[in-house]
């Protein structure tokens, strides 16, 4: 006890005993240690497993399911897929999200609320629903391609759905208010002063941002684009729909792995997975800071 | 001092561009719910435009379609059980994280809002493994059953809730919690009648945002629902994965008014831009 009665007094504020602190913070620690760290630990433990038809899986360590997925041009291929998809998104979502951010970040309207519900409502309903909406406007008879043949644009209905394309689409609208919330957060607490500064001394619009606004809401457009990739990279209702059977990225990969009961490969895929997310994350994150330091 | 506006020509054309991006962002974001309602309208079968013509006949087979009806009552159930745990374990946690001193608090803390950064199929098939695993050493049915379906959600609803519980106490004034304690209120008394009052609206939210994640989540769910056992977003993909009709989008618009109005009810306890 007197070592930590020591330790103590290291604090200006009175610390919480041990006991009360765990019994508050235990339940919930214990809930997300148990139900979450402990079963990622053995999935991982579960990609270095190997696939039997007759047993399902045999006990074993080896790095057989990553050497086969890295060997496989198909299996690159929808890592690729889905990195590419993921990027392009992220930078579409940013120069979409910027304007509308800063709209809602500065407006003095007093339906600013009624606003951010509109951009929060579709993240909650889901994707399935959201894809549905693209199903309609996408469908060989939908509403682009019939617009497109009225105005005479095109005479034979365009293949949109189970194109790249309108995965794109979709998942771009399922980003985008994640873009919007993570910056108008940001852009909200940077002083208004600072742009009327800019301007009175004769900075155009352009320039005020690019010297102004867009260093100092830099750390919102880290995150946001982080965030985004991370959702781009997961995504798996929207390429499923709109992508169709044929178009494949990695999440669907995973699901489908699992669907033909090779456990071991479709959890080294999420593994595969995550490490590609988080590390590309991580890597941007300390390239963009270092670039922004100097 | 606030410094008086300039307002020359290429300001005006700037902030005029600024409106038109933004509104044309705005629009895509619900573009395809517009077109989900529009559809839900139709007269005919096929979704083709332009329509032939407009009928509530799918709201009305909505209550008939056996598959939506007991997804919808599921999402409820487990929502609610899924948001009633995490707030009886959330709750105490935040206030621990906020008034709180002791070491690794920080690294509790994020351990608390990861199951929000996992991406959901890692989540889920984790999840999945794990009962597997533990069916085989205990022999509990957890697989596909209902509690595991629950335990999944809790594991979402934690995050909002110690998100949204942290933020409404790190706002509240300390001193008020002192006052009563100097006035001989002992911690529970202090807690009762004032951190709790303080912190109801925090609480109001944490609760709706963990029932709306809890109801529309699907990537996670997919790897938990047993054979006859569908929760509502499932249903729905697995209907979309087949075909797109008015039936389906019926079933959609319903969902969007029941979130809508979640969100609606949560907005009148807190504002929705603070938090979210």
């Amino acid at each position: 006890m007197a070592t930590t009665a020591a330790a103590q007094f290291q604090s200006d504020e009175k610390p919480t005993s041990v006991l009360s602190a765990t019994t508050l913070i235990g339940p919930a620690t214990v809930f997300v240690v148990a139900g979450l760290l402990l079963p990622l630990a053995i999935l991982f433990r579960y990609s270095f497993d190997k696939v039997d038809a007759r047993r399902i899986m045999i006990d074993t360590f080896s790095f057989d399911n990553y050497v086969k997925f890295f060997s496989d041009p198909y299996y690159t291929g929808v890592l690729a897929t889905t990195l590419r998809v993921a990027a392009l998104c992220t930078v579409i979502c940013l120069a979409m999200g910027l304007p509308l951010a800063y709209v809602l970040a500065r407006t003095q309207s007093r339906y600013k609320n009624v606003l951010i519900m509109l951009v929060v409502l579709p993240l909650f309903v889901g994707n399935a629903v959201r894809a549905a909406g693209w199903m309609t406007l996408f469908g060989s008879k939908g509403f682009l391609n019939v617009t497109l043949m009225q105005i005479g644009i095109i005479t034979q209905p365009l293949q949109i759905m189970f194109t790249e394309g309108a995965v794109i689409a979709g998942i771009i609208a399922v980003n985008l208010p994640y873009m919007v919330l993570t910056l108008s957060s940001v852009i909200e607490g940077i002083n208004r002063n600072v742009e009327e500064a800019a301007f009175s001394l004769g900075a155009g619009p352009a320039t005020m941002f690019r010297r102004v606004l867009l260093p100092l809401s830099l750390p919102g457009i880290l995150a946001g684009t982080i965030l985004t990739f991370i959702l781009g990279m997961n995504a798996y209702a929207t390429p499923v729909l709109l992508g169709g059977p044929k178009f494949k990225m990695m999440a669907p990969l995973v699901y489908g792995q699992f669907q033909l009961n090779n456990w071991p490969f479709g959890a080294s895929v999420a593994f595969v997975l995550m490490t590609a997310t988080l590390g590309l994350t991580a890597a941007a994150n300390i390239l963009i800071q270092r670039r922004f330091r100097r | 001092m606030t410094v008086v506006p300039r307002w020359t020509s290429s300001r005006v054309v700037g902030r005029m561009a600024l409106g038109t991006a933004a509104g044309v962002s705005l629009a895509y974001i619900l573009l395809p719910m517009f077109f989900v309602i529009w559809l839900a309208f139709f007269a005919q079968e096929i979704p083709s435009f332009p329509p032939e013509g407009y009928s509530l006949k799918w709201f009305r087979a909505v209550p008939g379609n056996d598959r939506f009806v007991k997804g919808f009552f599921l999402s409820l159930q487990v929502a609610v059980l899924a948001t009633s745990i995490g707030l009886a374990i959330g709750v105490p946690a935040a206030v621990c994280l906020v008034r709180g001193r002791f070491a690794g608090r920080e690294a509790v803390n994020n351990l608390l809002l990861l199951p929000l950064i996992v991406p959901g199929i890692v989540l889920g098939i984790a999840l999945y493994v794990f009962h597997v695993e533990t069916e085989i050493v205990t022999g509990w049915p957890i697989l596909g059953s209902l509690g595991g379906l629950v335990a999944g959600h809790v594991l979402i609803a934690i995050p909002w809730t110690v998100r949204l519980i942290t933020a409404s106490l790190v706002g509240m004034d300390r001193a008020v919690e002192e006052a009563a304690q100097s006035l001989g209120a002992d911690r529970l008394t202090t807690f009762r009648r004032i951190t709790l009052p303080g912190i109801l609206p925090g609480i109001v939210a944490a609760a709706l945002f963990g029932f709306i994640a809890s109801f529309g989540n699907l990537e996670m769910s997919l790897f938990l629902v047993g054979p006859g056992r569908t929760t509502l977003p499932i249903a729905i993909l697995q209907y979309l994965e087949w075909k797109i009709d008015p039936t389906i989008a019926a079933v959609s618009v319903l969902q969007i008014l029941f979130i809508g109005g979640a969100m609606l009810l949560t907005d009148r306890f807190v504002k929705i831009g603070r938090v979210v």
